[in-house]
């Protein structure tokens, strides 16, 4: 089912690109399952629709038979679903542009994990199609499931030769509580890397692989914390994300990236290593995570390190002149999601050079956060003790008590404590304010782009 | 013999009764200089210490200004006096909360509290002690002493009434005999010169000869943009120490030589003549647009006859005359007939 769930919005999304219009990724996308009962037993029907500007100008009823059959060789035609289920979409997103139904051949490939596949699916997809809000409705047994993902902060980056990327750059990352209203960038701020052609392995041109292929990183580090400049942070995870030409999550464990950690060269990026969550985590969270290791004990946070995560999206890109129909183009996706691993080990050098040099830079901001924060720790001390010894030693009851007082304790010991831990914070969470970064009067229950769960 | 050597010092006598005339006017003229109690040093520590903890207690980062002594725009020319620091002063801000200048807000804390106890048990230190107590924390000997002399502005009080003592580079000597403020006695009978450019306390040693012989100070420096600077600093102080001016200037001093016009007359050999490099004549434009210039047109002739003819020369040169030219002829004949600008 989650195939011919991609295939739908690979055709979507290829047919928008096609247009060659600066068509806007945006509006709505409902996924509806519910399952019927049989004489034979039990069916599970799946309903797409599209709706919005992301698939102007698509005509269902000029897509050829035969290339629904090719896009869902394993599916039955099914019932068309309850208008009413339609309707709440189309009051949103205006009338339907796209709608497909198909039944799984195979009911008992269904089960219980495969709800949370298909919800990190989509939210990966949400991802990097940010413009578009996805409405997923699962109904089971009289029961329904409903998710939302919408997303709260987008970021457009360019592609060149290709129409721009929406990201969600959202962040969920509750500030600590000592940032004060309106002081927190909400969202992340993605990098473009260089674009890597990558050549087109034999064993892929044999199947009818051709043209340019390359792939364009992006990373998006989050928290962001440019507004704090004299924080230290500390990287905890990196997320590497695959997705094809049409935009389309690549899903899959890849065993290239799986062993990627061991190319990288560790010493280079002053980490002790990378090494790689388990397959489990990979399914449930989309793409390939790598926990980051720390070097020993100076890495103890002190209490003012933010932890951050690094997510490194991989778009691939392909052009073919002589590949125009849809169906050839889609045939063209499959075979490169197909020969991933191929091509990713025909490249191996410098894919592995390419997100090096990502790692590296953004590692390079970490660590110099992590030498000047170590510049104040030093000097505050300097500064500290030097103050101290003052108060300590002067005679004049006058200046000594207004010290006291002002830090409102009682004894120089006391001072000498309230005085470090305040020196300490008020130098560690310096506030430069950004024009770039998000950063909006903190709601009491501030909007998540976690898909909201409702269940009826 | 006697009139031959009251003949020999004519110029230079008259010279001494012109300036003790102007002495007396400009007596009046300066300014009271009570020196600074060590109780009111302490408390002008202390308050930027309270202003520390003030500004810590608000969840602010600290800051401390500095005056800038680098700065032409801070000083103003009195002829009387020579470079000073204007009364408000730009200032550098140094804030804690910024890795780039935290360290030296750090330095200058902690040589804060080096003076505070320097002055509150009336003790002293040398600059040298203070670097080595904490070499990892200043780097240099030349950041402590740029500290020293930044905290001296800052807090408007001579450097020496800090405690902290620096080493000479300048020597001594002469037919002098003195006693220092503990009852050292001091006798220089050697030769003496000063090297370089002045440090504060060859400055202060010239003044208290001024101040206390009120003998004329006559300069004997090197054909060249740097020799006259020096010279310079001598006679009307330095951008850095404007702030110190009363104490360190001494206006009367005179330029004996070694003139660009001696080169001239004293058809000085081509070959102990050097080039103005492109740095010479570029300090040479510089020192001519100073502000106390304009009340020297004879320093202006020398020096614009140097630009003309593009070359300097060293006090040595003269050897290419004669060995001994310089103290047989030069000097004597300099001192007799009044060859000083």
């Amino acid at each position: 089912m989650l195939r011919e769930i991609r295939q739908v919005l690979r055709l979507v999304l290829l047919l928008g690109k096609q247009r060659q219009r600066r068509c806007e990724r945006a509006g709505g996308l409902l996924v509806l399952l519910w399952t019927e009962a049989r004489a034979s037993g039990q069916s599970l029907n799946c309903t797409v629709a599209a709706a919005g500007p992301w698939c102007t100008g698509i005509k269902m009823k000029a897509l050829q038979p035969d290339l629904k059959e090719n896009m869902f060789p394993c599916t039955w035609p099914c019932p068309e679903p309850d208008p009413e289920e339609l309707c709440a979409f189309t009051d949103l997103y205006g009338s339907l542009r796209l709608l497909l139904s198909f039944q799984m051949k195979d009911a008992q490939l269904f089960n219980p994990e495969w709800t949370d596949h298909m919800e990190s699916f989509l939210h990966t997809f949400s991802l990097a199609n940010a413009g578009i809000k996805i409405h997923l409705k699962f109904i089971f047994n009289q029961k329904t499931l409903q998710q939302e993902f919408r997303v709260k902060i987008k970021s457009k980056v360019a592609q060149a030769g290709d129409p721009s990327l929406s990201l969600d750059v959202t962040c969920n990352t509750q500030p600590p509580e000592c940032v004060k209203k309106g002081c927190w960038c909400q969202g992340g701020h993605p990098v473009p890397g260089g674009r890597l052609p990558l050549s087109i392995p034999p064993q892929a041109m044999d199947q009818g692989l051709y043209g340019e292929l390359s792939v364009q990183p992006v990373t998006l580090l989050r928290p962001c914390v440019l507004q704090y400049p004299n924080l230290a942070t500390q990287l905890t995870h990196i997320q590497v994300l695959v997705y094809s030409p049409s935009n389309v999550p690549v899903t899959g464990p890849s065993a290239f990236l799986q062993n990627l950690p061991a190319q990288l060269g560790c010493p280079e990026l002053s980490q002790r290593g990378l090494h790689c969550s388990s397959f489990k985590d990979l399914v449930l969270s989309g793409g390939t995570v790598y926990k980051v290791e720390q070097e020993m004990l100076e890495e103890e946070s002190s209490p003012s390190t933010i932890q951050q995560s690094l997510l490194l999206f991989l778009f691939l890109q392909h052009s073919d002149p002589f590949t125009s129909h849809i169906s050839d183009v889609m045939a063209t996706e499959a075979l490169i999601e197909q020969h991933l691993e191929d091509i990713l080990s025909n490249n191996r050098q410098a894919v592995t050079t390419a997100l090096q040099t990502e790692l590296k830079n953004t590692l390079k901001a970490q660590n110099r956060r992590k030498k000047d924060q170590e510049k104040l720790r030093s000097a505050v001390d300097v500064i500290l003790s030097s103050s101290i010894s003052i108060v300590s030693c002067s005679s004049n009851m006058d200046f000594r008590q207004a010290c006291l007082n002002s830090m409102k304790v009682h004894d120089t010991h006391e001072l000498s404590a309230s005085l470090c831990e305040s020196l300490r914070r008020v130098t560690s969470w310096k506030f430069t304010p950004r024009g770039r970064c998000y950063s909006a009067q903190m709601e009491e229950h501030p909007e998540s782009d976690e898909p909201t769960r409702t269940e009826i | 013999m006697a009139s031959q050597a009251a003949e020999q010092f004519s110029e230079v006598d008259k010279l001494r009764v012109q300036l003790l005339n102007n002495v007396e006017d400009m007596t009046d003229c300066q300014p009271d200089d009570e020196p600074v109690s060590s109780r009111e040093i302490l408390i002008r520590i202390e308050n930027i210490i309270l202003g520390i903890v003030t500004s810590v207690s608000k969840g602010e980062a600290p800051v401390l200004a500095l005056p800038n002594r680098s700065s032409w725009a801070n000083v103003s020319f009195d002829s009387a006096i020579g470079l000073q620091m204007s009364s408000g002063p730009s200032v550098s801000i140094i804030r804690s909360d910024c890795p780039s200048s935290v360290t030296k807000f750090a330095q200058i804390l902690k040589i804060l509290s080096v003076i505070y106890r320097l002055v509150q048990r009336n003790s002293y230190a040398t600059k040298r002690d203070i670097y080595y107590n904490n070499t990892q924390l200043f780097g240099s000997q030349t950041a402590v002493d740029s500290i020293v002399d930044d905290i001296s502005c800052m807090l408007k009080v001579p450097r020496r009434s800090l405690h902290v003592l620096a080493t000479s580079k300048g020597l001594i000597a002469g037919d002098l005999r003195y006693m220092e403020e503990d009852g050292t006695r001091i006798d220089c009978h050697s030769s003496s010169a000063g090297k370089g450019v002045p440090d504060v306390n060859s400055r202060l040693m010239v003044r208290k000869l001024w101040d206390t012989l009120h003998i004329p100070i006559f300069a004997l420096v090197d054909a060249d943009p740097h020799g006259i600077e020096i010279m310079c600093i001598y006679k009307y102080g330095s951008v850095a120490m404007s702030f110190e001016a009363h104490s360190l200037t001494v206006p009367s001093v005179m330029w004996l030589g070694l003139l660009p016009s001696d080169l001239q007359r004293l058809w000085v050999p081509e070959d102990a003549l050097i080039p103005l490099t492109k740095r010479d004549e570029s300090k040479l434009s510089s020192l001519l647009k100073r502000p106390y210039l304009s009340s020297q047109p004879d320093w202006q002739k020398e020096m614009e006859l140097m630009q003309q003819t593009r070359v300097k020369a060293e006090i040595q040169s003269l050897a290419a005359i004669a060995p001994d030219f310089l103290t047989s002829i030069y000097l004597p004949n300099k001192l007799r007939y009044g060859g000083w600008v």
